[in-house]
């Protein structure tokens, strides 16, 4: 069954951002005139997609702009006023960077105080599993080592608990845990920076849908 | 009779045998099997009331599977819990999508009044139907862990009512649409309830009690 997914993330203990895909285009990304002025950490950023250009390496370690995670300064991008929707009271002044490093931020504000609520009602053993709205579903799964995956669907969509399992064992552990030059903890939030897991990651999230 | 008293009379495990196969003919074993099964199977388990400003003005436990906690600790939780909802309702990864959408759909319409007022001369230009608004986003209504599901139900004036049920329970809305509507007639409606304060209505407590005990006991 097919299943809409709009964005994926991965936390560590600390709270940084490990990873971010974010399957949804954007209306921005609509206007393709507009698309060679981008930055081109911005566009990666948006599709979560590995360029071409940085295929050479699958395991390295030190990519320049961050893949999936954000570089450092993008917040300062000038690509706010050119995002393809034109004027508009309703617009987010913030750009999309910013954006999407804010709703990272509450989403792991959310499920770390829903994951404490839960424990202190339901007893120390017991966990968080999703919660719904009328818009969104978010699937949360985590790890005994603290590793928290998170996973923004459509509303109706059934529970994906084995799939954020599967991410962890398949693609995760393979790749990540597995590669010796990983890094332990991914500070700042600038990513993994993992060709294989990166591409694994988006493979499988499309084949979801 | 004769039997039974005899059996009784002997040992627990004699009357163990002769029970079993009769469990297997009789539809005894329907009734015994859900008072097997009925520390499992709990139904609803409490239900809390949050006011706008997020203070915890009802707060009622109707059966065993959550943790007691003391009152300073479920205001915190209804507290935490107001905060959360805020966020949720404001995370919906579609609203750029939609906002774009309403905004196409009135330069549209904007366009084809200035349009037919110039050509046609007619009037007012209601050209085509209304945009339509997107909703507004709704924050979190079901949450659901291993051990139990939540149901919370915003008002329209922001008051929130959570529903703890089991994982398996059916037709929470109901119930929920019916404890609204208790909280309307006998909270709402008396003349000594202060807005925005602790709900102490005995006639709510009792027709809740009622009206919840019913539920549980029909599974």
């Amino acid at each position: 069954m097919p299943v809409q997914v709009f964005s994926f993330y991965i936390f560590d203990r600390h709270s940084y951002r490990v990873h971010l895909l974010q399957t949804l285009d954007r209306p921005s990304t609509a206007p393709s005139p507009l698309e060679p002025n981008f930055p081109t950490h911005h566009h990666r950023q948006q599709r979560a997609l590995p360029p071409s250009s940085t295929a050479a390496h699958p395991h390295r370690q030190s990519a320049p702009a961050g893949l999936g995670g954000l570089p450092p300064g993008s917040s300062q991008s000038t690509s706010a006023p050119n995002n393809g929707i034109s004027g508009g009271a309703y617009r987010d002044s913030r750009s999309a960077a910013t954006r999407a490093k804010d709703d990272a931020k509450l989403i792991f504000g959310t499920v770390f105080s829903l994951r404490n609520m839960v424990r202190k009602l339901g007893g120390e053993d017991d966990a968080f599993i999703s919660y719904r709205t009328a818009q969104y579903k978010l699937h949360y799964y985590e790890t005994p080592s603290c590793l928290r995956f998170a996973m923004l669907t459509e509303p109706g969509a059934l529970s994906m608990r084995n799939v954020l399992h599967q991410i962890y064992i398949n693609l995760w552990v393979e790749y990540v845990v597995k590669n010796p030059l990983s890094p332990v903890e991914h500070k700042n939030g600038d990513g993994v920076k993992n060709e294989m897991f990166e591409m694994g990651l988006d493979k499988f999230v499309r084949g979801l849908m | 009779m004769r039997l039974t008293a005899s059996i009784r009379g002997k040992s627990v495990i004699c009357e163990k045998k002769i029970t079993k196969p009769s469990l297997a003919i009789s539809p005894l074993p329907i009734c015994l099997n859900t008072e097997d099964t009925n520390n499992i199977r709990r139904g609803v388990i409490a239900l809390l009331i949050i006011n706008k400003a997020g203070g915890l003005i009802y707060n009622r436990t109707f059966g065993e599977g959550l943790n007691q906690l003391n009152s300073n600790d479920y205001l915190v939780l209804a507290g935490t819990f107001h905060g959360v909802h805020a966020i949720t309702a404001r995370l919906n990864p579609l609203r750029e999508h939609q906002a774009a959408h309403y905004y196409a759909q009135q330069q549209q319409q904007h366009h084809h009044s200035a349009s037919g007022s110039i050509g046609a001369g007619s009037g007012g230009g209601q050209g085509g139907p209304l945009p339509s608004r997107p909703e507004p986003p709704s924050g979190l209504e079901v949450m659901e862990t291993e051990n139990f599901r939540l149901q919370c139900f915003n008002t329209q004036t922001g008051t929130k009512f959570l529903l703890f049920t089991d994982t398996m329970q059916a037709n929470v809305d109901v119930a929920m649409r019916k404890v609204y509507e208790l909280y309307a007639d006998y909270v709402m409606k008396n003349p000594f309830y202060q807005l925005e304060m602790p709900v102490r209505c005995d006639m709510f407590d009792r027709k809740l009690n009622s009206y919840i005990r019913e539920i549980n006991n029909s599974r």
